[in-house]
């Protein structure tokens, strides 16, 4: 048996002479471990989600009126144009405006109204549902929420009035047959929205509205999202192009920014918990051995095989407490994100907490650091133990 | 074996420092058996400390088989208190979570013994003490008596040449006593040299030399 082992063996037995108090101990790290955890798959989870989402729908390179992020800025002018310019370049495999407008079903349901290109409503934005078979439809697309309040089906006709122009009244209300019923990978958890065809929805504007909120821009293959966006900004250098990665980057800079922010406190206050709670239970272990530790030490022990001895039992505590930790974080992640997930606007793809193994790793790694740093105090104590007088006073 | 001159030990104390021992020199050779007797307080254990390379003297120089111990590292004074010197200590300090044969393996293991030479003479040593039916039983299980003589064994198990025990009896019966005394006997018959501290006249008696101290000095 090596020394380390033997080392370890020890510690082990050191531990279980006070089942309870390695039981609280380790279920404290559990605990503790649990929180960490959580508080990694947090901080970089809905950067992940996010971004994971805004791949989805098939479009590398999204393009805005400003360095702003996605539908937070001015409209862009002449947005179907823009798409046939882009669309001929050798970079670009495709480009499509997409605008966002309040729209309200007779009787008083009002929905978002989405208009895009119909090859994308039925591939990618909305994905087909039940009733799909909607692709080239002058029609709607509507989600299952707004099929239900307004108790209507794929082939019924629904009356619509648009707000084309934002300050202006509404146009009066014109006829949209519902193509099918389909899901949009934004939508939150209460969100009624319904999708269309630019041209019909240009034409139920009378004409207007060929502005569009921003442009969806696939690369080409072979190409990829970073060359499509310096071919852009070549052609059109009053444009704003910014591939999937910058978009989340803003993001980061941003609102997300609150959530790793909450996550760098909450994980360190947990840290600090694990530290102080790993530091107390091995200082009282070593307080009521001192002498116990002299007397070893007597025996030939050197400070070094002490000291290991103390370590270990950190290593221990902290190591079984972490491995717990691991299936109660998950079990709490799932629970945590339901209840985040539950707030208005927040798209029911979107996840808060995401599993990385790059979480993991460091999920481990904080934890070995605190095991040395909870056993620092303690070591300190039986590495600088007077035997002569421990082993005098224990005596007297 | 063991040449010390001159050893004082002072210790800072708020009321004033309190000199433990005073100028104290003796040698102890191979094979010696020695019993150190005083009254509490007089510096006996400190002198046995000393003696053990548990502690440092103050002023004075200790030799063990001519090396200077004042110089040697923390390390190779635990290394040379390891496989040379087995300390008896009154209240046992048997470890509560091994058997008895574990605690007399633990410092066999420490000095790197394999495994079946550290069974093999963890028997012989639990049968020097008659203790070869108790090697399963943790301390909480063995009588005073029982405990000390496991502690004598681990104490023994690196073949020390030095066993030193302080106040071996204190925590036992007469009769429990002169069970321990005898076989600390045979220890030094054996050919360990022995240092015994003791209250116990009976016990000192059994010593080829005995030395009295009181206020920190031997008084031959």
């Amino acid at each position: 048996m090596s020394t380390a082992t033997r080392s370890l063996a020890f510690a082990a037995r050191s531990l279980l002479r006070q089942p309870g108090r390695a039981g609280v101990g380790i279920l404290g790290i559990a605990a503790v471990g649990a929180l960490l955890f959580d508080m990694l798959l947090l901080s970089r989870g809905l950067v992940v989600s996010f971004r994971e989402l805004l791949d989805s729908v098939g479009f590398d390179v999204r393009i805005l009126s400003s360095d702003s992020l996605p539908m937070g800025g001015a409209r862009l002018a002449n947005a179907s144009q823009i798409a046939r310019d882009l669309a001929a370049l050798p970079e670009v495999a495709e480009a499509i405006p997409i605008r966002v407008i309040d729209a309200e079903a007779v009787p008083a349901v009002g929905f978002a109204l989405m208009a895009i290109d119909g090859d994308f409503r039925a591939g990618r934005a909305g994905r087909a549902g039940r009733d799909g078979g909607y692709e080239g439809s002058e029609g709607l697309v509507i989600n299952q929420r707004l099929a239900d309040a307004l108790k209507v089906k794929a082939g019924d006709t629904i009356r619509v009035r648009v707000s084309c122009v934002s300050g202006r009244a509404p146009l009066p209300p014109s006829p949209f047959p519902v193509a099918g019923v389909g899901e949009f990978p934004f939508d939150d958890g209460a969100q009624l929205t319904a999708s269309t065809s630019w041209a019909r929805l240009r034409s139920a504007c009378g004409g207007e509205g060929d502005d569009a909120d921003m442009l969806l821009v696939a690369s080409r293959e072979g190409h990829g999202a970073d060359a499509a966006v310096r071919a852009i900004r070549r052609a059109r250098p009053d444009l704003h192009p910014a591939t999937n990665e910058e978009i989340v980057a803003r993001m980061q800079q941003g609102s997300f920014s609150y959530f790793r922010q909450i996550s760098a406190v909450l994980s360190t206050i947990t840290l600090l918990f694990g530290f102080l709670l790993i530091t107390v239970l091995l200082t009282v272990s070593v307080n009521q051995r001192l002498a116990e530790i002299a007397a070893v030490r007597a025996l030939g022990f050197s400070r070094g095989r002490v000291a290991a001895d103390v370590l270990w039992q950190s290593a221990l505590l902290v190591g079984s407490g972490g491995l717990l930790a691991v299936p109660l974080g998950f079990a709490l992640s799932l629970w945590l994100d339901r209840i985040l997930k539950a707030m208005p606007g927040v798209p029911t793809s979107i996840h808060f907490f995401v599993f990385e193994p790059r979480a993991l790793a460091l999920h481990a790694t904080l934890l070995v650091v605190t095991a040395l740093a909870a056993a620092m105090y303690p070591i300190r104590l039986v590495a600088a133990l007077p035997i002569a007088e421990t082993l005098r006073n224990e005596v007297v | 074996m063991i040449d010390g001159r001159a050893l004082t030990k002072t210790f800072p104390m708020v009321a004033g420092p309190v000199h433990a021992l005073r100028g104290v020199s003796l040698t102890i050779a191979a094979g010696e058996y020695l019993a150190v007797r005083g009254p509490s307080g007089c510096g006996k254990s400190t002198l046995l400390h000393i003696l053990g390379c548990v502690d440092t003297p103050t002023s004075g120089t200790l030799e063990f088989e001519g090396r200077a111990i004042e110089a040697l590292p923390d390390a190779e004074r635990s290394r040379l208190r390891l496989l040379a010197i087995g300390f008896v200590f009154q209240r046992f300090f048997l470890l509560p979570m091994l058997t008895a044969a574990e605690n007399i393996e633990v410092p066999q293991a420490e000095a790197g013994v394999g495994r079946v030479e550290r069974r093999r003479r963890t028997a012989e040593l639990l049968d020097y003490v008659g203790l070869a039916h108790r090697a399963d039983h943790r301390p909480a299980q063995l009588s005073g008596g029982e405990a000390q003589r496991v502690a004598i064994a681990r104490a023994l198990a690196n073949r020390p040449r030095l066993l030193l025990a302080d106040e071996p009896t204190g925590e036992l019966d007469r009769a429990t006593g002169e069970q321990i005394a005898a076989l600390i006997d045979r220890v030094n018959a054996d050919g360990t040299a022995v240092v015994v501290v003791t209250h116990d006249a009976a016990i000192a008696e059994r010593a080829r030399r005995t030395l009295l101290m009181r206020d920190g000095t031997l008084e031959l």
